[in-house]
């Protein structure tokens, strides 16, 4: 047999350089590069001043010290986390790029079977196989989408500039290959550019309409962008075309926007019998669980975290649900302890406003001012997004709405449902025009975000408290009565809200 | 979520929680996600799974032969379930309850099943108190120490014109030969297995359960569609790995069109219940390596999805194949002229004169000619070196379909002689003089054989290795909390080794 042909220098440098310090913090640390630390001091002194001139009712951004030493606070600590951030991004993107050589060529690793082992060692093999043959499409195809699964398994998103050169070498060496296709499509759903995953996806389907994780990518880019009936569509497209854990989670998502609680849980429980990837244990028990909490059934929701926590005890999502119920279900010391645990790992906007919740809720010494802490955790997450040239996130808007910046929050609820006409965006926006006083324009976002049938309390109780403010009495009663019983613990604090205001209505319809 | 109640945050308390939070790397974690909008982040926006594990439906092989040691009938192996690792303490890998596993035979050469033999599976768990496979050693297959078991029936469809004209139960209840979870739990395991063995009225006999994966080959050979060489071969890739067998001896008079048309075309296919309820085949499998090396990757998955009577879409891809032209690239071994009826003929039609049925509608299924005698000295090249009871008349086990694939690819039957190869001739595990042939499993007690792995270091410790910075190999005896407050500790430095920190203990959590 002949000597190997290929041995081109550049195309190596290319796998090197997926794992190149570098490299990587020059993308990640700046994509939007309109970011700067003035920024940040600007939007945090602005939010701040608002709340100084706000009107009669405490605004939600009010602080009792200096609206501007407190700005200046926030933006310097913001401007030494940048830097943190940077380092760590620099480091992360760094892993598993090294040192690898010991693990000999895997040709043609399968996507499937990177599921079945770790995923991690399914890329580190894959790189080592590209080093030796880095002419091989279908390889960085698979390396790409790996990537993105892993920014999603571990939410580390300095994995996402290395799916994307990946994704672009397979392209580049055999275009319009599907894998690749679909690929890119999931690596711009993970961005959150819906219109890109969907075109793209098409793209991928063009050239093969069975593609699995193009079918996927279609859906929820759909789902995304507001277009229901579309993705029903494509949802049962999928269905008779991949039958499969990917295409079963989001058929029964579809079907639950829908309020057809019974087809999404029949759906997802037949993708938990034929699950048997930890990974897909995981997530599939880990949605059976949220779909048990938001329909007020702890004990089913508890023992689905469980089942998922034991395909992988670190999964933070079953590990933030599980402590949820267990608010919900009355046991606060174990709640507590679980979204400790989260928070310390994460401390995203959504978990810190539960624990804060949580330890006003307690309010034992001490807990009012820890669960500040939570609340200006929750402000500091968000400046520093923005900060990263990140619009927040929906969670971030809500979070904010209740516990930090309401400007800020109806500026980026706004923001999003100019690009997306969700049940989510709606619910957001309504509820920040609402806490910034502008109920009337909330009413019509608000009966929106339900009107797809969806069934989730936060929405049924935004659009209760929106009801009564805008003098809908009874069906304020209506709303709140339904969101108490679908799901009483939706909110340690929401729900007293919820019943407090329902009682001055008369009590439950 | 309420509408109020962000109260007074001073400088040192703010300072403090946004130090405290550098410090034990949560926020330096959330730096991160923050560069980007990321998964953790978005609740409101489903990450829901793309690289989904669901071998339980790959179809991996078919064989087709006439049973050496008995030879008025056939017998057909079909395999699930590829790369099952034996190793890594008791693992389970059962048959999927919402799929059927249909074994499919055209005996007129009209592309059209006229028998399917659909095997379906069910679980049994005796203890739902305990997640073990087994509480302890087993000695039979109704043993109560197993607590988890399968069974299948067997539903024999007649059809005509791809429409079923008859169904019967062919089998009721047969158990599922256990994985073989090792020697303490399961010290004879072969005295298991031949209770597996189920011999059906009118003289068929079926056996469902683990095996050794009888196919061998070095994977790495597709390396040469990948732009590599082949000067790296003769490892059996599939060594120590298992999969999961579906054997079924018939008969020759139970599948035959009749004594003077015993020409049969056999494939498998799995078919998947989706979420709206109907059945949708996901796996398709009946001449080896079309599928891997003859359909470009765009149409491996409508393949899967396809039935033998629309074939026609996959011609091309036979008469005019992209691998010699690879070849060509890189070896400069002359590609043979096109179109290649020669190969339609081995992949599509069967060899004239051999197994090739009269009028006979191209179409992927592995043909037999089902009075072919078995040989009395089996030849891993089958028919290229004389032999016509191997392949491509039908597939024994020991039949080396890759050399043979690769050669014939490359013209051999078209005067280009050539002798290429993986340089691996034969399977690891001895395969069985009798019913059901496959090899025993390989046991959960052996040590791991993973891909391109030796001895003990296998590729998670080899990962671990390769993931664990350079950095914290002093640290290894502590617990990550310890890394992290050493690392805080440091100073500005410290972020650099939060970051590692992290990365370690991240390693550690991906390994399941």
């Amino acid at each position: 047999m002949s000597p190997r042909s290929n041995d081109d220098a550049q195309e190596r440098d290319l796998v090197d350089e997926a794992a190149d310090p570098a490299g990587t913090a020059e993308t990640a640390a700046d994509p939007t590069g309109t970011a700067t630390p003035a920024e940040t001091a600007g939007a945090a002194g602005s939010a701040a001043a608002a709340a100084t001139t706000g009107t009669g009712r405490p605004a939600p951004g009010e602080r009792r010290g200096s609206g501007r030493s407190r700005a200046l606070q926030l933006a310097a600590c913001a401007v030494a986390l940048a830097v943190a951030m940077t380092a760590g991004a620099v480091v992360l993107g760094n892993r598993g790029g090294d040192d690898t050589s010991t693990v000999s060529s895997a040709p043609g690793l399968d996507p499937e079977l990177l599921a079945g082992g770790s995923l991690a060692s399914g890329i580190s093999a894959l790189q080592s196989h590209l080093k030796a043959q880095p002419k091989d499409s279908g390889g960085w195809a698979t390396l790409g989408m790996a990537y993105v699964e892993q920014a999603r398994t571990n939410g580390d998103p300095s994995r996402y500039p290395q799916a994307q050169r990946a994704l672009a070498r397979s392209l580049e060496l055999s275009p319009d290959n599907d894998p690749a296709l679909a690929g890119r499509a999931a690596l711009a759903a993970a961005r959150h550019e819906f219109p890109e995953a969907l075109a793209f996806s098409e793209q991928a389907l063009d050239e093969n309409a069975f593609n699995e994780r193009a079918l996927s990518v279609r859906i929820d880019a759909l789902v995304e962008l507001g277009r229901y009936k579309e993705a029903a569509k494509a949802a049962d497209e999928a269905d008779s075309r991949r039958p499969g854990v990917p295409v079963f989670t989001r058929y029964a998502y579809v079907r639950e926007l829908r309020g057809d609680i019974g087809t999404a849980r029949r759906v997802l429980k037949q993708a938990l019998a034929g699950a048997t990837a930890p990974g897909d244990i995981a997530y599939v028990a880990g949605s059976l669980g949220q779909l048990s909490w938001r329909e007020g059934d702890y004990g089913v929701a508890l023992k689905y975290y469980e089942q998922a926590l034991r395909a992988d005890r670190t999964y933070l999502p079953a590990l933030e649900g599980r402590a949820r119920a267990q608010a919900a279900n009355g046991d606060r010391a174990a709640a507590i302890r679980g979204m400790e645990e989260v928070v310390a790992r994460f401390p995203l906007p959504g978990p810190l406003v539960v624990l804060g919740e949580l330890y006003e809720a307690r309010d034992d010494e001490g807990d009012p001012a820890k669960a500040r802490d939570q609340y200006a955790l929750v402000d500091a997450w968000t400046s520093l997004a923005r900060a990263n040239g990140v619009n927040a996130d929906l969670d971030t808007a809500l979070a904010a709405a209740d516990h930090g910046d309401r400007k800020a929050a109806l500026r980026a609820a706004r923001a999003e449902w100019e690009r997306r006409h969700t049940v989510h965006t709606a619910d957001a926006l309504a509820w920040a025009l609402h806490v910034n006083d502008r109920d009337d324009e909330a009413l019509a976002y608000a009966r929106r975000a339900t009107a797809t049938g969806y069934r989730d309390a936060t929405f049924l109780y935004h659009r209760g408290m929106i009801e009564r403010a805008t003098g809908h009495a009874k069906e304020a009663r209506g709303s709140l009565s339904a969101a108490l019983e679908l799901n009483p613990g939706f909110s340690p604090v929401g729900a007293q809200q919820a019943e407090k205001a329902l009682t001055a209505l008369g009590g439950a319809r | 979520m309420t509408p109020f109640t962000s109260g007074f945050v001073g400088r040192r308390s703010l300072a403090t929680l946004v130090c405290g939070a550098l410090a034990t790397g949560g926020l330096a974690a959330v730096g991160v996600t923050a560069l980007e909008p990321g998964a953790a982040s978005a609740s409101s926006h489903r990450e829901a799974p793309l690289i989904s594990g669901q071998p339980q439906y790959d179809n991996t092989d078919v064989y087709a032969f006439a049973s050496p040691d008995k030879p008025d009938t056939t017998t057909i192996i079909a395999n699930w379930i590829p790369f099952e690792e034996p190793a890594g303490g008791p693992n389970f890998f059962p048959f999927a309850e919402d799929a059927q596993y249909d074994l499919h035979i055209d005996n007129n050469g009209d592309a059209q099943g006229e028998l399917v033999f659909r095997y379906t599976f069910k679980t049994h768990v005796k203890n739902d108190k305990t997640f073990l496979y087994n509480t302890g050693p087993v000695e039979s297959l109704d043993d109560p120490d197993l607590n988890i078991t399968q069974t299948y029936d067997i539903d024999l469809l007649q059809l005509k014109d791809q429409h079923l004209v008859k169904k019967t139960k062919y089998a009721d209840d047969v158990a599922v030969a256990p994985s073989n979870v090792g020697k303490a739990s399961m010290p004879d395991y072969a005295k298991l297995r031949s209770e597996a063995v189920h011999e059906l009225p009118g003289g068929a006999t079926t056996f469902a359960g683990q095996a050794d994966d009888p196919f061998f080959l070095d994977l790495r050979v597709f390396d040469l569609l990948y732009g590599g060489n082949l000067s790296e071969v003769g490892n059996d890739t599939l060594k120590g790995y298992n999969v999961n067998s579906v054997a079924l001896q018939l008969p020759n008079d139970v599948i035959q069109e009749s004594a003077d048309q015993p020409i049969v075309g056999i494939w498998s296919t799995t078919q998947r219940k989706n979420a709206s309820g109907h059945y949708r085949q996901v796996s398709r499998l009946g001449m080896p390596l079309v599928n891997e090396v003859v359909n470009p990757l765009k149409d491996k998955d409508k393949f899967n999805a396809s039935a033998p009577w629309n074939d026609g879409d996959f011609l091309k891809n036979v008469t005019n194949p992209e691998l010699p032209k690879l070849i060509e690239a890189i070896y400069k071994i002359e590609a043979p002229d096109e179109p290649r009826n020669d190969l339609v003929d081995v992949f599509l039609k069967g060899v004239e004169g051999l197994n090739q049925p009269p009028n006979v509608r191209p179409s992927e299924m592995l043909r037999l000619n089902t009075s072919t005698k078995p040989a009395a000295e089996e030849k891993r090249l089958g028919v290229l070196d004389g032999d016509n009871a191997g392949f491509p008349n039908g597939r024994r086990l020991g039949d080396d379909v890759l050399d043979i694939a690769l050669q014939v690819v490359e013209g051999e039957l078209v005067g280009s002689k050539n002798d290429l190869g993986d340089a691996v001739d034969k399977n690891d595990v001895k395969f069985e003089k009798t019913f059901p042939y496959v090899g025993q499993p390989t046991s959960g007690s052996r040590g791991p054989l993973a891909k391109g792995t030796t001895g003990t270091n296998d590729v998670r410790n080899q990962l671990g290795d390769a993931l664990q910075p350079a950095g914290a190999n002093g640290t290894g005896g502590m617990d990550d909390t310890t890394l992290i407050a050493v690392s805080a500790a440091s100073g500005a430095a410290g972020f650099l080794l939060v970051g590692t920190g992290l990365l370690w203990w991240r390693s550690r959590r991906r390994s399941y």
